[in-house]
């Protein structure tokens, strides 16, 4: 019985690590196309976004939006307090590049080059075309079907 | 259960469980895929009315209306979200931009539907497919995909021209629901499966068990060589016959054991075992039967029985055995023989090879003895318990050799003469030279006595003009079993008991001619009459003539044979018998009369009846009866 016991807790450990293992995958992938620095400073206010990026080796976390490569934004809040920092202390043509987990936050701004997101149960990856060109950013060829033009 | 059997079966029961266990998990699976094919064809029929509904509604121009008219947007929204049910996880419509990108037209999720034209990926090239064919497809989700089991997109085609896809996701959920709704039946197979592979291990381990005892059954723990078992079951599937067999057993083992300890002697067996092995050929068989006796079988086709034998003792004669710092050698006694067609039975083979190891042993040992079919004959025949069985299993039969009238060639009578018949051959006959010794005395002749009278009762009455005699011997007249079952059966048929004739037969002295004379009468008593059998040899003497009442004379037969070595003294014994008998009133007959020289000199004679091979052998009844229809 204490085996079985083992076994199903392992099992379930084993499943919660292929989650994050993938989710660091699709960051990984994604920001690489972004930037091609290593390693990549990202600043997340998303506790479960941190947990996950602080197991990557490519990726260092920032406490500070303003060090960062890339901003990644996962509730409205945080995203109003940044836009609201960025004019006020940056310059919209360097950085941070601000990335985005809502289909929606990429209306409240278009310094906002790109988002996933989940529709329908489908994972969903887009980038605006007109926002990349605005940061010099050139995406390889195979994330180029997910450029659009307007939302 | 015969092994053979217990074999196939195991395999058999085996091979059911696993086509049943494969069977229950197909039909389950089946009936589960047969469910879900169910629903895929009613979501069919539900995206065919919810496209027919919208195209209506919209008048066919599903674009210009829904951009022209929020209102009706909304509308249909609330109508997709109407159709929204556990099994459809989302109802929604999408439409193709000029850059071929996919944006919603309408959305019935209830909670944060999408806005119009809010671009969706749809994660699968096949939606483009559906555009292009406009054929409604099944989309099975995949990777990427989440809560989504399969996606039915439906074109909605108006002017030849696809407008809009609607897709249904059918919900990851409700595939659970319908796998689950199979679940009791799948629990069910499940156990079940549990069962039959626990079953299969179980039978695994039993045939294990039982491959594992038997092997102890059949082989000998100390020389490695099969048991006698092994044999028995060996020639229940071979011919006994396609083989030559030896039996050998060591001589005075005991002495070697006792002078040298068990130990010892337990190795000369593994060593004596080891050198048959090497001497004989992979088809042959060696068994241990007992302590130092060996049974081996060789198939005839590797060579003749004398020469196998032959070998194995040289072999064995020069072998030598090292115990300590001696050498010590053993000698062998063996009885070989090849078996005789059609033998079927092993233990009379050995029992027969064991007779002749004795009449070695007894004659000085360290011999080898090969036997040939007739000895072979003679003790297989030999043998109480095989005569016991022929007369409770009743294979016995009489056949009759006729008694002619010399003058006219006439048949006026027939003597019964009994025979068993062979046990694995139904067409071969058993005379009583080889049984007859042996049973007398015992209950067994009894008993055959008692088969030869029904037979012969049985024939008088079948015919009704003839006489039959049958051979009785003096002693049976003493016996008071045996009387009474004559003259119970002479009682009983008493109404044909003058057409039978009792052959007497002596073996030794009559002691008592007053008893024998009684006996006599009791029988002439139902109208029997009494034949003197073998007159003029052995026992047989005048003195019965004065001393005992009887009807016929037999001449012996070797009196008759005589005529062709002696045939003037033959002639005149036989003449001075013609006369006692002419003068006695008694019947005369001839027996041996074996070809036309003597049939012509007892004719000559005047002998009044003839019985031999030259004028009938001894046949079936009906071999004459319809010999003379004819």
């Amino acid at each position: 019985m204490k085996k079985i016991l083992l076994l199903l807790i392992l099992s379930c450990v084993h499943l919660n690590a292929v989650d994050r293992g993938s989710t660091l995958k699709i960051y990984h992938s994604v920001f690489s196309a972004l930037s091609p620095k290593t390693p990549l400073v990202v600043y997340t206010n998303d506790n479960e976004y941190r947990d996950v990026f602080q197991h990557s080796k490519k990726i260092v976390l920032t406490d500070n939006a303003k060090e960062s490569d890339i901003v990644l934004i996962t509730n409205e809040r945080t995203l109003i307090d940044i836009l609201y920092t960025m004019n006020e202390n940056m310059d919209i043509s360097k950085k941070p590049i601000m990335f985005v987990t809502n289909y929606h936050f990429l209306k409240i701004s278009d310094k906002i080059i790109g988002a996933f997101y989940w529709r329908k149960g489908r994972s969903q990856l887009l980038f605006i075309k007109n926002r990349l060109e605005q940061y010099d950013i050139s995406l390889p060829v195979e994330y180029q079907k997910f450029m659009i033009d307007e939302l | 259960m015969r092994r053979q059997y217990f074999d196939k079966f195991i395999f058999f029961l085996m091979v059911l469980l696993i086509i049943f266990g494969i069977f229950l998990q197909i039909t389950t699976v089946q009936s589960t895929e047969k469910l879900k094919q169910e629903e895929i064809d009613k979501a069919e029929q539900y995206a065919s009315k919810i496209a027919q509904l919208l195209q209506k509604r919209t008048a066919n121009n599903i674009e210009f209306e829904l951009e022209n008219n929020p209102q009706l947007r909304e509308h249909l929204n609330e109508s997709l979200q109407a159709f929204l049910t556990k099994q459809y996880q989302y109802i929604f419509v999408l439409q193709k931009d000029r850059k071929g990108n996919y944006r919603f037209l309408l959305d019935g999720s209830e909670e944060e539907p999408e806005e119009y034209k809010t671009i969706f990926f749809p994660k699968s090239k096949l939606f483009d497919n559906v555009y292009l064919t406009q054929k409604m497809q099944i989309i099975e989700q995949h990777e990427g995909v989440e809560q989504v089991w399969l996606s039915l997109v439906y074109p909605i085609v108006g002017d030849n021209k696809t407008e809009a896809l609607l897709v249904l996701d059918l919900s990851e959920s409700y595939a659970e629901y319908l796998n689950e709704f199979n679940s009791p039946l799948m629990n069910v197979v499940w156990m079940m499966q549990i069962f039959l592979i626990l079953s299969l291990f179980l039978l695994v381990f039993l045939a294990y068990r039982y491959y594992k005892i038997r092997k102890e059954l059949i082989i000998d723990n100390l020389t490695s060589v099969y048991k006698k078992q092994y044999l028995y079951e060996f020639f229940d599937k071979n011919r006994l016959d396609n083989y030559n067999i030896m039996l050998l057993d060591i001589d005075e083992f005991k002495e070697v054991n006792q002078k040298f300890g068990f130990e010892s002697g337990d190795n000369i067996l593994k060593e004596f075992t080891q050198t048959l092995l090497s001497s004989l050929s992979s088809n042959a068989i060696i068994a241990r039967t007992g302590g130092a006796e060996f049974l081996i079988t060789i198939p005839k086709d590797e060579g003749k029985v004398e020469e196998q034998a032959q070998n194995i003792f040289d072999i064995l004669k020069v072998k030598k055995y090292l115990i300590g710092n001696e050498i010590q050698y053993v000698t062998v006694s063996m009885s070989a023989m090849s078996v005789p067609e059609n033998t079927t039975s092993l233990q009379n083979v050995e029992r027969m090879l064991d007779e002749k190891l004795l009449e070695v042993k007894s004659k000085g040992k360290n011999d080898l003895v090969v036997l040939n079919e007739i000895e072979f004959r003679n003790v297989y025949y030999n043998n109480i318990d095989y005569i016991k069985e022929a007369l409770e299993e009743e294979r016995l039969i009489c056949l009759y050799q006729p008694i002619y009238e010399t003058q006219t060639k006439q048949i006026v009578k027939y003597e019964a003469l009994v025979r068993l018949i062979d046990k694995e051959n139904s067409e071969k006959l058993i005379v009583p030279f080889h049984f007859m010794k042996l049973v007398k005395g015992t209950s067994q002749y009894i008993r055959m006595s008692k088969l030869v009278l029904r037979e012969v009762f049985n024939t008088l009455h079948r015919y009704e003009d003839i006489e039959i005699s049958m051979n009785l011997d003096l002693d049976d007249l003493d016996n008071a079993d045996m009387m009474k079952l004559i003259t119970q059966n002479l009682y009983e048929n008493r109404a044909i008991a003058n057409r039978l004739t009792f052959e007497i037969l002596e073996e030794h002295e009559v002691k008592d001619y007053g008893k024998i004379m009684f006996y006599l009468q009791q029988l002439k008593a139902f109208g029997s009459k009494i034949a003197l059998d073998d007159f003029g040899s052995g026992y047989a003497s005048y003195s019965y003539l004065i001393k005992l009442n009887i009807d016929i004379l037999k001449i012996d037969g070797s009196i008759i044979q005589e005529l062709k070595n002696s045939p003037d003294h033959a002639k005149t014994v036989i003449r001075s018998i013609k006369e006692l008998a002419g003068s006695f009133q008694y019947d005369l007959v001839a027996e041996f009369v074996s070809d036309e020289e003597i049939y012509g000199i007892i004719k000559d004679l005047g002998i009044q009846y003839v019985q031999g091979y030259y004028l009938g052998e001894p046949k079936p009844i009906e071999w004459y009866m319809n010999d003379n229809d004819q």
